[in-house]
């Protein structure tokens, strides 16, 4: 397996990564006071330490919502966490959740619970809904970019629903930004919702199934002058995603707008030859607003192992978390140095991963017209908070949907902090400071 | 050594597509191949017939030599010579032999795969799986036979030693399908050959020549010359094999009317025959896959089109009933059909093609009479420049109609409302067959009950239900479905041979010695 090269800058980064670093965890919120946050690490301790209980609770909340009584909830909440049974905690729990009068409590209790933890990552059900929520943050000057949750699209009538569900967030969002001229309009769009023809070894059949649908959300975006972003999602469709979203980029209609961008996964092996293909790109084709590279590690790890396992593949991502998050620090840079080429946002909640990027671009004298950071609504708050207070540009990434579509996200997004190599988790835990900022 | 299943081709690579389409053109230029008759020495010309591309009938892909019965006969009596010294060969040289089978079709996978694509109008990812589930067979029954030969520890007694091990039946005659045609083909004839059998193989006439890619990776091999014989044909080879009094064990994959016929036809012990012949029959499904109300229908609805649609629903394992709680029936049957429209119909060797034709002509014709036999809810696109039928999607049919009952062996999906999965459970158990089956729950409850309850030899949950690995899902099912064989898993080897125990008393003069 290719390491990423281990160059590294000529002048002295570790001393700025440390300053930034331990400011930034300085202005993070201090440990709060109130029980449901001290409730929650609990919870978050307790889950790490306990795979078992962690599975049965993951799948339980996957399930929540095709429960349609409370019987039905409580049945669920019981026999996973009694198939957990060589858990302790689980057994005790499972004893809790079978007593028959305990029924509608517990149901009630799993039942709202897992609507709240999902309220933490969700903005609102639909885009009129999440406004709140949005304004709030822009009125703290936090940038946002939208993602509209929702069911896999296996039907044409899917993808016209949620192309549709696109255009609405994004005439009601720059409505409402009207008020609010220091922010933009930013949706995220995800292209595999876009059509239900991406075929992993047919990349053709999936852009042209995609191709009017995202050059209509292009035109939108275009006339409403936001900013469309286009997501990246597993290694099957790399191919068929960066194809379209570069070849209706270089048409003439869009080189004058709107605003637009792809996703760089960090945990892909091949990810800094994939940058190259990126940068050639944009070198030979001008626009007027530099097109936007945000940079992540990546979400689909998990599926992308088994999948590469089972199969008789070699991962197309890195297994080893110091090779991945090295090879983030050396993408970093190079966008870093690529701008003002391209515009580039740094999405990660790993403290040290942040402070290695906000001193490289201070190095670079790169501002915040060319470069942002972006986290995850109700995962990365803190991080928001802190990065936001030291006056760095920062955009929360808002999940918008009801709680059906949200459950893939939310089960997603508790798995990754509660993982045991997971940078948040590792923080929650109680490492210091110091050791979260050593060098890869 | 531990077994492990052979990598399959990352087609979402463009640089594997592009390799995988110069081997097709690179084949094309070879077509037509010559199949003749391998009897021993002999290479044997007969009458010709053709199999051809399902996707382009035109295209001749090779022409085959028939065998009739007196070829049979000439290919019986060689393999008995071959079973004499094949037999007596260490399991250990029988083993090298077909593990160096697998490192030819390995270094020839392409080609394989391009070969599969045109005579059975495979898929480029399923007829790359079909190559890959060749050579993992014949590691597998290597190292498994292997294993076998060491016998099974017995209870040992002061005074007396005992001993069991496991000796080769004799002739085996192999019938293979066409559907997975060098997979089944190798594994059933592998499987003979490792346990120390000699073997005559019958192929399906639409593809010999996939067949004889097989037969030629084994002599390569090491295989000897008369311990496996190819015998192109139809139905008057395939009867003469199973008829003749010195075939000791009959392998067969096929449907469930030719093996009903082949275990009637083996039971007729004839004069001058001193032993029982014994059917291995793997014989076709209707399986059906269970959709409980807390499925996720974002999982059901691929995970159902592709068990019951890719490969146009060729293989014993495909799903050709749903069976779904009321509580979610209706939402699924609108994804579903909305879903069918997203189906490309066409050739097998281009890579976006979703459901490639079936076989040949006979197949269309049967299929198309299922589909004009009731009301269709949906269908796909269809085209008429090979043997393809649209996908098509019936709900709410009858108990009783044949689409519902009987194996189609096409592209046809019937959805069920079912009231529980209690009563899904009474539908499956109230079938003649009980190959493979699906569960969609997430209630272990639920997955825990079926599991017990349901009859069928390979139940899949929360996935797609075709797809078998060997070594990891041992496939074959009871009822109609056939004998049980479960090919891909350790016990599948037992079923070619027999167990000889040998008790040695150890006391001479009243002293054990």
């Amino acid at each position: 397996m290719a390491a990423p090269t281990q160059e590294r800058p000529t002048e002295d980064l570790e001393t700025p990564i440390r300053a930034i670093g331990t400011e930034l965890a300085a202005r993070m919120p201090r440990p709060r006071a109130l029980s449901t946050a001290r409730a929650e690490r609990r919870m978050q301790e307790l889950l790490m330490r306990d795979p078992a209980l962690r599975a049965a609770l993951f799948r339980f909340v996957d399930v929540r919502p095709a429960c349609t009584t409370p019987a039905d909830v409580t049945r669920h909440l019981h026999e996973l966490l009694a198939q957990a049974e060589e858990s302790g905690h689980a057994r005790r729990a499972a004893a809790i959740a079978g007593r028959k009068l305990a029924t509608r409590p517990v149901a009630a209790i799993a039942a709202t619970g897992v609507r709240q933890m999902a309220q933490r990552f969700i903005v609102g059900e639909d885009a009129e809904d999440s406004l709140k929520a949005i304004t709030a943050l822009w009125k703290d000057g936090v940038d946002t970019t939208v993602d509209l949750l929702g069911e896999a699209t296996v039907t044409e009538p899917e993808a016209d629903r949620y192309m549709q569900r696109c255009e609405d967030a994004l005439r009601t969002l720059a409505d409402a930004a009207k008020r609010f001229p220091a922010r933009d309009v930013n949706l995220s769009v995800k292209v595999s919702a876009l059509t239900p023809l991406l075929r992993p070894e047919a990349p053709e059949r999936g852009i042209e199934g995609a191709r009017p649908r995202l050059r209509h959300l292009l035109n939108v975006a275009k006339e409403v002058g936001a900013h469309l972003h286009v997501d990246m999602e597993s290694f099957d469709t790399r191919e068929a995603i960066t194809d379209l979203t570069l070849e209706l980029l270089s048409e003439p209609e869009f080189a004058d707008g709107p605003s637009a961008g792809i996703v760089l996964q960090a945990y892909l092996v091949e990810s800094p030859a994939h940058l190259d293909h990126l940068f050639d790109w944009a070198r030979n084709t001008p626009r007027a607003h530099p097109f936007t590279i945000r940079l992540v590690k990546g979400a689909y790890w998990d599926h992308e192992v088994v999948q590469a396992t089972q199969h008789g593949w070699t991962p197309p991502v890195f297994t080893d978390r110091r090779a991945c998050d090295r090879n983030f620090e050396l993408l970093s840079r190079r966008l870093i140095d690529a701008t003002p080429l391209v515009k580039i946002a740094i999405a990660s909640h790993n403290l040290r991963s942040i402070a290695h990027a906000a001193a490289y671009a201070d190095l670079r004298s790169v501002g915040s017209e060319h470069f942002e950071f972006q986290v995850l609504r109700g995962l990365g708050d803190d991080t928001q908070a802190a990065l936001a207070a030291t006056g760095r540009r920062v955009r929360a990434y808002c999940p918008v949907g009801d709680l059906v579509a949200g459950m893939a996200y939310l089960v997603r997004r508790l798995l990754e902090n509660t993982a045991n190599d997971s940078f948040l988790a590792a923080a929650a835990s109680g490492t210091s400071t110091a050791e979260l900022l050593e060098a890869p | 050594m531990t077994f492990a299943n052979e990598p399959l081709l990352e087609l979402r690579r463009e640089a594997v597509r592009r390799e995988a389409l110069e081997a097709l053109e690179a084949l094309d230029a070879k077509l037509p191949l010559e199949v003749p008759m391998l009897i021993g020495e002999d290479v044997v010309q007969g009458r010709v017939f053709a199999s051809v591309d399902p996707a382009g009938p035109a295209r001749v892909v090779a022409h085959a030599h028939e065998a009739t019965a007196q070829h049979v006969a000439d290919a019986v009596a060689s393999a008995e010579r071959g079973h004499a010294a094949w037999s007596r060969r260490p399991a250990a040289e029988r083993a090298a032999a077909l593990q160096r089978a697998a490192d030819i079709l390995r270094s020839r996978r392409l080609e394989l795969a391009a070969l599969a694509v045109r005579e059975a109008g495979k898929p480029w990812t399923e007829a790359d799986a079909d190559v890959c589930e060749a050579i993992d067979f014949l590691t597998y029954y290597a190292q498994g036979a292997l294993a076998l030969d060491a016998g099974r520890p017995l209870l040992q007694l002061p005074g007396e030693r005992n001993a069991m091990r496991y000796v080769a039946r004799g002739v085996t005659g192999v019938i293979a399908p066409w559907n997975f045609p060098l997979a089944i083909a190798a594994g059933m004839v592998s499987a003979a050959l490792a346990t120390g059998n000699a073997v005559v193989l019958k192929p399906a006439e639409q593809t010999p020549a996939c067949a004889k890619a097989v037969v030629d990776a084994l002599h390569a091999g090491g295989v000897p010359l008369d311990a496996l014989h190819l015998l192109p044909g139809f139905d008057e080879a395939g009867k003469a094999l199973v008829a003749d009094p010195r075939v000791h064990t009959i392998v067969f994959t096929g449907s469930c009317a030719a093996g009903l016929h082949i275990l009637e036809a083996a039971a007729q012990v004839v004069p001058g025959q001193r032993h029982i012949k014994k059917v291995i029959a793997e014989m076709g499904g209707k399986n059906a896959v269970i959709v409980d109300s807390d499925a996720d229908l974002d999982d059901v609805v691929p995970a159902l089109l592709k068990s019951a649609f890719a490969f146009a629903g060729q293989k014993c394992s495909a799903a050709s009933r749903a069976l779904v709680h009321r509580a979610v029936a209706d939402e699924l049957t609108e994804r579903l059909a909305g879903a069918l429209g997203t189906l490309r119909v066409g050739p097998a060797h281009a890579f976006g093609t979703d459901v490639p034709p079936v076989i040949d002509v006979a197949a269309q014709q049967r299929i198309e009479r299922y589909i004009a036999s009731a009301t269709p809810l949906a269908q796909g696109e269809t085209r008429d420049d090979g043997f393809y039928v649209p996908p098509t999607l019936f709900a709410g049919l009858p108990a009783d109609a044949p689409v519902v009952r009987e194996e189609i062996f096409g592209p046809v999906l019937s959805v069920e409302t079912v009231e529980s999965v209690e009563h899904a459970c009474d539908i499956v158990d109230a079938s003649d067959f009980a190959l493979t089956g699906g569960l969609f729950s997430r209630s272990p409850r639920t997955i825990e009950y079926v599991s017990e309850r349901t009859p069928v030899g390979n139940l899949y949950v929360n996935r797609e239900i075709t797809g078998a690995m060997v070594g990891r899902q041992p496939f074959g099912g009871g009822k109609l479905s056939g004998t049980g064989p479960k090919a891909g898993g350790p016990d599948y080897l037992l079923q070619f041979v027999e167990a000889r125990a040998v008790t040695e008393n150890t006391v001479r003069h009243g002293l054990v010695v």
